[in-house]
């Protein structure tokens, strides 16, 4: 989680796609399109999915729509530019001040909850300091949308980092921090031999606090981070990839649900007006609340590890967050700060062909 | 019908006549059939011509010795598969014998002989699914070396090729040592499926008790979609790949690029490093970003495969006029694979990689990929800088490298007395 990603300023296609049809239609109506006119595309429309998909998967549009959109756009094959007026940059000003401040309560939670991990490793309970350590890896996956890059990618590092990318694994000196910890506490060691580790674990995560109110979150990433949040789920959580000995997947995807929640809210007064953006993340993101609470209701009150899942219950969770990917990744879209430049010609004299 | 397919097509319809009358005599019956069928549409390909091309390309044959060992240079197919292997042997002389019977036998299925049969009551000596001749489909079998084969268990370390060391953990990995390194590497290439399936089956059964599987991976190629025959097919992220490979036709710079050169054993002269990367892609994560940004990650335009602001595939992305990426970004994976500056001249590698797909993952996540493989001279210099430049481009995130390694692929065997490797075992 929490890596760094390039910024970005996105079309999202479905809505170009969207507009242009709007405008096509329209210009079919009146039929000036026999006479070849290029129709100026305009707000507002909305998506036009598979009408009996509408419900859930709003992004699948039909090849009609998107065939005849492209036709009335620009010809055949060609992609419709986005067409949706950017916002300020510094209308993001206010969601990523609240963003912070959230990030900086989750800190404050964290450390108490690392410093009960202190407790239950020092008295050498497993049980106990299993379960301080999920309250406290879910705690710091609340801060999703935080990008910890540069000199804080280094803390980000020894708090939350894999040992697959480090020379020597799981035995690097370089592996420390929760998943350290994890590794401890699910393999054969006694928990008490874990406490330098939680020690320089609540450290970091007090030196963290004490920088994450002042970091900068740029537009792009904060509105990338909607969707990138609960991918990380689908890519490196759901698959126990970065939990390879709790398999505390399910309680790390509720945690990032958690958080993705927190940057809608925020992001809400953006978004009004743009697109049909709310009410589709709205319903997929309501959709796995209700699974994640069903999955706990099915196994006594409490989030079942990954391993735990029975298929079906898989199967359940996996779809259903693909489907609030697939809404949330038109986030990006709705709200751009600048349109995408020209991208300038290479010189055609200049140019050199080769077989 | 040429010579050539019509002499395979007698032998192949004699050997079934032979082995079955009836079997063999209704294949012939059919073939006539569909013949007929398909002469009634002109515009069609007859059945006859399907038959006769597919024939065709059975028929090709990639020799196996040569001064370099087949599938380095040889233009990818359309299917592969990559064993890394372990040795069990618990002297160098069983070692040396397995990798000898290993030679041997993949220069029987890379020439396309018929299968030997034994007696009845005896296990066929080929599992024969390709049938009773093993058509060569343009096999190759290129064989190459871990460096741990050449620790202390058969006295190999003074010949270790000077860069051969375990395949370094880059900062993106996230390797899992199941799926990384070993002794050996088997890369099998074919155009059928088939072929390749036979292949590793019978070369493991060759060397069964000597050197085991260690990981496995199947890989093929996009199919050649145009719009013209020298377009480079595409990998799973939708963008073509291999557009900027140095041209194998080119001797010379093959010595400088690929072929090992001064101050390596004498034995590895025609040698080359083969890095081997298992490079899983992300793509139901990469199919939810907008198109702009994907061809700002790459530096292509996603359709045609020119560079950005270029119309065609193989144009020059002239970063001379464009120093502050206003064009194609800085930070694209072309710019920073291959800057074409003359001082990283020198880094350019040759890409023979292959997509792969291998079902899903326990989070419902395709587990799809490209099986990168890379021949370079020093891996040093060419690889490893590469992926350092590439170390903070923006598409990390939807790559994961879980496995593979590092290999040192031998020159190739001098004649049918000779195997790959023998060079190595005379000197140490």
């Amino acid at each position: 989680m929490l890596r760094s990603i390039t910024s970005r300023w996105t079309t999202t296609a479905a809505a170009a796609v969207c507009v242009a049809l709007a405008a096509f239609l329209a210009v079919t109506a009146l039929g000036v399109g026999r006479h070849h006119t290029r129709p100026t595309a305009s707000a507002p429309y909305t998506l036009t999915p598979f009408a009996t998909y509408e419900a859930r998967a709003p992004h699948v549009l039909s090849s009609t729509v998107i065939n005849s959109a492209q036709g009335a756009v620009q010809g055949a094959a060609a992609t419709p530019p986005s067409v949706l007026p950017p916002l300020q940059a510094s209308a993001f000003n206010g969601p990523t001040a609240q963003y912070r401040a959230y990030a900086v309560r989750q800190l404050g939670l964290m450390e108490s909850q690392v410093r009960r991990l202190q407790n239950a490793l020092a008295a050498n309970d497993r049980t106990g300091a299993q379960e301080a350590w999920r309250a406290a890896y879910a705690r710091y996956l609340r801060l999703g949308a935080v990008y910890l890059v540069g000199p804080l990618s280094t803390l980000n590092q020894a708090i939350d980092g894999n040992a697959g990318s480090l020379p020597g694994g799981t035995a690097s000196p370089q592996f420390t921090g929760l998943h350290r910890i994890e590794y401890g506490l699910w393999t054969s060691a006694q928990p008490h031999t874990l406490l330098s580790q939680a020690r320089l674990l609540n450290l970091n995560v007090h030196r963290l606090r004490g920088v994450v109110g002042k970091i900068s979150i740029e537009p792009l990433e904060y509105a990338t981070r909607a969707h990138e949040i609960l991918e990380d789920a689908a890519r490196d959580l759901l698959s126990g990839a970065d939990v390879p000995w709790s398999e505390e997947g399910v309680l790390a995807t509720n945690a990032g649900l958690q958080a993705t929640e927190e940057v809608m809210a925020t992001l809400r007064p953006l978004l009004t007006g743009r697109e049909n953006t709310i009410p589709i993340v709205k319903t997929e993101l309501a959709t796995l609340r209700s699974v994640i609470a069903s999955l706990a209701a099915a196994h006594g009150g409490s989030l079942p590890s990954n391993t735990q899942l029975t298929q079906a219950q898989a199967e359940l969770l996996d779809g259903t967050l693909g489907g609030a990917l697939e809404a949330l990744s038109q986030v990006p879209g709705s709200l751009e700060t600048e349109l995408p430049p020209q991208i300038p010609q290479i010189p055609r004299r200049d140019v050199r062909i080769e077989p | 019908m040429s010579e050539l397919d019509r002499r395979t097509f007698l032998t192949r319809s004699a050997v079934l006549l032979g082995a079955g009358g009836v079997g063999g005599a209704g294949a012939i019956v059919r073939a006539a059939t569909k013949t007929e069928a398909a002469a009634a549409v002109p515009t069609e390909p007859s059945a006859a011509q399907e038959w006769s091309v597919s024939q065709a390309q059975l028929a090709q044959r990639e020799p196996f010795d040569g001064p370099h060992q087949a599938g380095i240079l040889t233009p990818a197919p359309a299917q592969a598969t990559f064993a890394a292997l372990d040795s069990l042997a618990p002297d160098r002389k069983t070692l040396e014998e397995a990798l000898r019977a290993l030679s041997l036998r993949a220069r029987e299925l890379t020439d396309g002989t018929p299968t030997p049969l034994l007696e009845v009551d005896d296990p066929p000596a080929d599992s024969g699914i390709l049938g009773p001749l093993n058509d060569p489909d343009v096999l190759t079998v290129t064989i190459a070396f871990g460096a741990s084969l050449f620790d202390q268990r058969y006295g190999l370390a003074s010949q270790r090729p000077r860069e051969l060391i375990e395949m370094p953990t880059f900062s993106v990995d996230d390797l899992d040592p199941a799926q990384s390194h070993g002794d050996l590497l088997l890369q099998i290439c074919a155009h059928q499926r088939d072929t390749v399936v036979h292949t590793l089956r019978e070369l493991l059964r060759t060397v069964r008790g000597s050197l085991q599987l260690r990981w496995n991976i199947d890989g093929f190629s996009g199919a050649a979609r145009g719009p013209s025959p020298h377009n480079s097919p595409r990998n799973l992220f939708a963008f073509r790949d291999g557009t900027a490979n140095p041209p194998t036709s080119d001797a010379a710079l093959m010595n400088k690029l690929v072929w090992v050169a001064d101050g390596e054993p004498a034995w590895a002269t025609g040698g080359t490093y083969q890095v081997a990367r298992i490079i899983r892609q992300h793509v139901e994560f990469w199919d939810r970003v907008g198109l702009n940004e994907q061809e700002n990650m790459i530096g292509r335009v996603r359709t045609s495969g020119a560079p950005l602001g270029g119309t065609t595939e193989f144009e020059e992305p002239r970063y001379d006029i464009d120093p502050h990426g206003k064009r194609i970004p800085l930070d694209a994976h072309i710019r920073l694979a291959n800057p074409r500056t003359p001082a990283t001249e020198d880094q350019r590698i040759l890409r023979r990689g292959f997509n792969y797909t291998r079902g899903f993952d326990a989070a419902g996540q395709l587990d799809q990929g490209l099986m990168f493989v890379a021949f370079n001279q020093s891996p040093e210099r060419q690889f490893a800088t590469i992926q350092q430049r590439l170390s903070a481009e923006p598409m990390i995130d939807y790559i994961t490298p879980v496995g593979g390694g590092y290999f040192f692929a031998p020159p190739g065997a001098r004649d049918e007395s000779d195997w790959v490797g023998s060079g190595l075992f005379a000197a140490a």
